[in-house]
């Protein structure tokens, strides 16, 4: 058992050391200069300009080389401190991240979880009901095949400006601002609603069809035509079944995590949503290096520690993990 | 059984994260601080959108990019400038006047900070002496005559040594915010220069409003109407909305929809097809075409350090090639006007020398355009429908414009097209806007588009875009084109012009003819159409917007930076609540 953890641990960091140097390496591959930018943006005096990007260029640490710069940046990091933004000039990168991150997560977390719950079940209720089958399945093909830019173009159009029931944009309403009350909480709940269902759409119709999948091939497995024979009631057989059916699926969760994560950054920006979609926008907008390797980071960290649950969850499910550990 | 405990456990720890990450976002994280526990009322608040993209972070007036309303609704200064009349108009000063080589400002009396202090000339000179930091916007004027600042009750005198350079010097007058001496005293040179002064403890002005709350938010910024206003008493204007909440923009589409919807009263942001939808509930400044306000001039800038846009002939066959009124019809819709040949705004026509542009002005023509390539030696060599270069290399020149710009990029379909009729071969790019920064400031690109320079009181400053020497490695703001082939004329020529007040109107008037010459034959950009200054409003809730048809409402209906300083003050305080 501890060897198992032993070697995954050693995967997960050597991971993360690859990650974050590509992390720190891809933005600075971009064409552009975001110091330019920056000063392009303010329409600066010519005679001030070139002052300005002397400082700018200095004070944000980019006149130094490279390997001085990923130095710099290891460094921080381990003393948690992702740099200062320069999209945000004035703001920290790790405060602008703190103050994204709760409506991302308020997003994300119910999403997945809904999704996976709901999809596995209604997965595995089409897999013994033909009329759910034939009208369910199709849905969820296409449900799963969407892009979220799409759905969330739609659901936008169809139901907040047309239909008018949800509003269009925004993480709460242009008169109010965020604070503990009635009224802010079913704002932020109608606005939060939409991005929610585009992200959980989507996902649950991928569960769906995996579920359906999975149940119909464990309920011609031999131990459940056995389990038959021996005239065990259709609840019981089908209780094993997806016992046995949820643990693909779980791995399905890791691997899934990723384009969820994804799939909300393209909904937030859909939504005009203040996650960390909408900061990972502006960043790329504006070369800001510190702001996107801090949210990359974000998302490594985030997914790897997704996937290392996921790890461990496996081994508690699945009992057949931890004989194979024992063995080994 | 098993399992399906399992998920529930599962889906009672989503619930928990779920509330959890709702309560930190309402505890610390997003909203830190700001707590305005009650809605806004509506009919008590003006809703705006169209000039934020970015967050809400910089509360620094002296930097051009700061937040919506800060200069105008926070700070203020010392004249207005009325664009639609050409007229100087007194706001925290009462006059100025040149007297010699100097400019005596008198300081109007009774005005106050918000925190209570009184405003004193000591401001003023406190402010116009930051413009002495290196990086500082207004460190021109320093370095090209001012000489000393001097105060004397509410008299402050500006001493120049040699002439002034008396159109910047207007310019200036309308456009640097006054800051509060006790306040900023305290900040760095850097932060002065750069920085973003965003404590809210420290938005001290003398305008109508006060800060609200949404400093670094990207969604909104709210300010709060104050009482004591000087202009109540000085001119009986007062702004009938208690809030004003800019709307950060995420896209021109959801932006619409909002305004559809009732949610933004005044709407500067650019909404193709809007035209279609003026009557009824929205309006904008003419009720017909161009429908806009002209904000600033779109200008093809050719790199003039590459051939064939080296030649000015070619330039020229290049200008009368393109369709600019069919860009104006089937790009804009015709909310956009066909620039001058010389590229001044409408405001300007009186320095315009029209019987010179009917001269020398580049028409459209495809056939002209023809004969004069054939004429300097651009032929189609190979039968391809494009012409080559002199040395029969191929021509194909990449036009760019930033990603997103959407009406630019249609824009630059249409050239690419009505250019091939002539014989010029385009290809339209789009890289983003940082990219394009970098083309076109390091002179790495072959043709951009470009409309950094907004109409104000002096055509000084197009002249100076299109003529500053020296051209250096970095051009970041000013001559993309790089050019210098005429030598150094045209810029001393601009300097001059600088230098001569706009009351002198016969010199003044030589003088641009002369430049304008050089604009009209050498071509080292080429005007082809007036932006808009963008503004529509939905009267639901706010009514008595500016109007070309009234006397009265002949304002500038936008909050975009530099405007409100303009006369968008005065659209604001006309507006009336409808009885919603």
């Amino acid at each position: 058992m501890s060897r198992y953890f032993a070697r995954k641990i050693a995967i997960y960091l050597l991971t993360f050391f690859v990650a974050v140097t590509i992390d720190f390496a891809i933005p600075r591959l971009m064409p552009g200069d975001p110091i330019d930018g920056l000063i392009a943006r303010f329409q600066a005096d010519p005679t001030a300009s070139e002052e300005l990007h002397g400082y700018f260029t200095e004070s944000f640490g980019l006149d130094q080389p490279l390997w001085e710069q990923y130095l710099t940046f290891w460094r921080g990091l381990l003393q948690g401190d992702l740099g200062p933004s320069i999209a945000y000039i004035g703001s920290s990168v790790s405060e602008l991240i703190w103050a994204a991150l709760p409506y991302t997560l308020a997003l994300l977390v119910p999403a997945i979880v809904l999704s996976y719950i709901a999809g596995n079940r209604v997965g595995a209720l089409a897999a013994r009901r033909k009329s759910l089958d034939n009208t369910v399945l199709p849905a969820a093909y296409i449900l799963s095949a969407t892009p979220y830019m799409w759905l969330a173009l739609v659901l936008a159009y169809v139901l907040a400006f047309k239909l008018g029931w949800f509003p269009v944009s925004g993480a709460y309403d242009f008169s109010l601002q965020p604070a503990w009350t009635w009224e802010f909480v079913r704002s932020f709940l109608s606005h939060w609603f939409l991005p929610f269902l585009t992200l959980f759409l989507v996902a649950f119709g991928g569960w769906a069809i995996g579920m359906r999948n999975l149940i119909i091939y464990e309920l011609e497995a031999d131990y459940a035509n056995y389990l038959r024979s021996l005239g065990a009631p259709g609840r019981l057989v089908r209780r094993y079944a997806y016992g046995n059916a949820v643990l693909p699926q779980m791995t399905g969760l890791a691997l899934a995590l990723g384009a969820v994560v994804a799939g909300a950054l393209v909904t937030e920006i859909v939504f005009g949503y203040p996650g960390i979609g909408s900061l990972i926008l502006t960043a790329i907008q504006n070369r800001d290096y510190f702001l996107l390797q801090g949210i990359f980071l974000l998302i490594i960290v985030g997914v790897l520690i997704a996937n290392f649950i996921v790890d461990i969850a496996y081994v508690i499910v699945d009992p057949r993990t931890r004989t194979g550990l024992q063995g080994s | 059984m098993k399992s399906s405990r399992r998920t529930r456990v599962v889906g009672a720890f989503a619930v928990i994260v779920a509330i959890a990450a709702f309560a930190s976002l309402t505890a610390g994280g997003a909203g830190a601080g700001e707590q305005s526990p009650f809605a806004l009322p509506r009919g008590d608040t003006l809703y705006t959108s169209g000039k934020q993209w970015g967050p809400y972070t910089n509360f620094n007036p002296l930097r051009p990019d700061y937040n919506t309303g800060l200069v105008g609704l926070l700070y203020e200064t010392l004249f207005r400038y009325d664009p639609l009349k050409d007229k100087f108009l007194p706001w925290l000063a009462t006059s100025g006047t040149w007297q010699g080589k100097n400019f005596v400002v008198t300081m109007r009396k009774g005005v106050s900070w918000n925190d209570g202090k009184p405003m004193t000339a000591a401001d003023v000179k406190f402010t116009f002496e930051t413009g002495k930091l290196a990086g500082s916007q207004y460190s021109t004027m320093w370095k090209t005559g001012l000489k000393k600042i001097t105060t004397r009750g509410n008299v402050v005198t500006f001493h120049f040594g040699g002439v002034p350079n008396y159109q910047e010097w207007d310019s200036n007058m309308y456009s640097i915010p006054i800051v509060p001496r006790h306040v900023w005293s305290k900040y760095s040179a850097k932060e002065i220069t750069a920085g973003n002064t965003s404590q809210r403890s420290k938005q001290v002005g003398t305008g109508p409003f006060t800060y609200g709350a949404g400093a670094n938010s990207s969604q909104t910024l709210q300010w709060n109407r104050r009482n004591g206003w000087w202009a109540t008493k000085a001119f009986g204007m007062k702004l009938p909305m208690r809030y004003i909440v800019d709307i950060h923009n995420t896209s021109n589409t959801a932006s619409l929809q909002n305004f559809l919807q009732n949610k933004i009263d005044l709407s500067n942001n650019f909404f193709p097809g809007i035209e279609k939808q003026v009557g009824g509930k929205i309006g904008t400044y003419y009720t017909k075409a161009p429908f806009m306000l002209s904000a600033n001039t779109a200008w093809l800038i050719p790199n003039t350090k590459k051939a064939p846009l080296s030649d000015k002939n070619f330039r020229r066959a290049l200008a009368m090639s393109i369709n600019i009124a069919q860009i104006v019809k089937a790009g804009y819709g015709n909310i956009v006007a066909k620039a001058n040949p010389t590229g001044l705004a409408p405001q300007w026509s009186k320095w315009v020398d029209q019987a010179q542009v009917k001269k020398l002005g580049f028409k459209y023509n495809v056939a002209g355009a023809k004969s004069l390539l054939a004429a300097n030696g651009y032929r189609d060599t190979n039968g391809d429908g494009y012409v080559e270069n002199k040395d029969g290399s191929q021509i194909d020149l990449r036009i760019i414009v930033p990603n997103g710009w959407s009406d630019w990029m249609t824009a630059i379909g249409i050239i690419a097209n009505s250019t091939k009729a002539a014989g010029i071969k385009l290809t339209p790019a789009f890289p983003d806007f940082n990219a394009l920064v970098e083309e076109r400031n390091s002179g790495k690109f072959d043709l951009v588009i470009n409309n950094d320079k907004a109409f104000g009181s002096t055509p000084y400053v197009y002249y100076d875009y299109l003529f500053r020497l020296p051209v250096a490695d970095q051009q970041t703001s000013v001559n993309f084109s790089r050019f210098t082939s005429a030598g150094s004329r045209p810029w001393a020529l601009t300097t001059k012009m600088n230098k001569i007040k706009s009351t002198d109107v016969v010199r003044a008037k030589r003088v641009h003819s002369q430049i304008q010459r050089y604009i009209l034959t050498e071509l080292p950009a080429i005007p082809l159409w007036y932006n808009g200054m963008w503004a529509q409003w939905n009267k639901s809730y706010w009514t008595n917007f500016p109007t070309a048809s009234s006397k009265g409402l002949q304002n500038t209906p936008s909050t975009w930076n530099g405007y409100l300083n303009m006369t968008g003050i005065d659209a604001l305080a006309d507006l009336k609540k409808t009885s919603k």
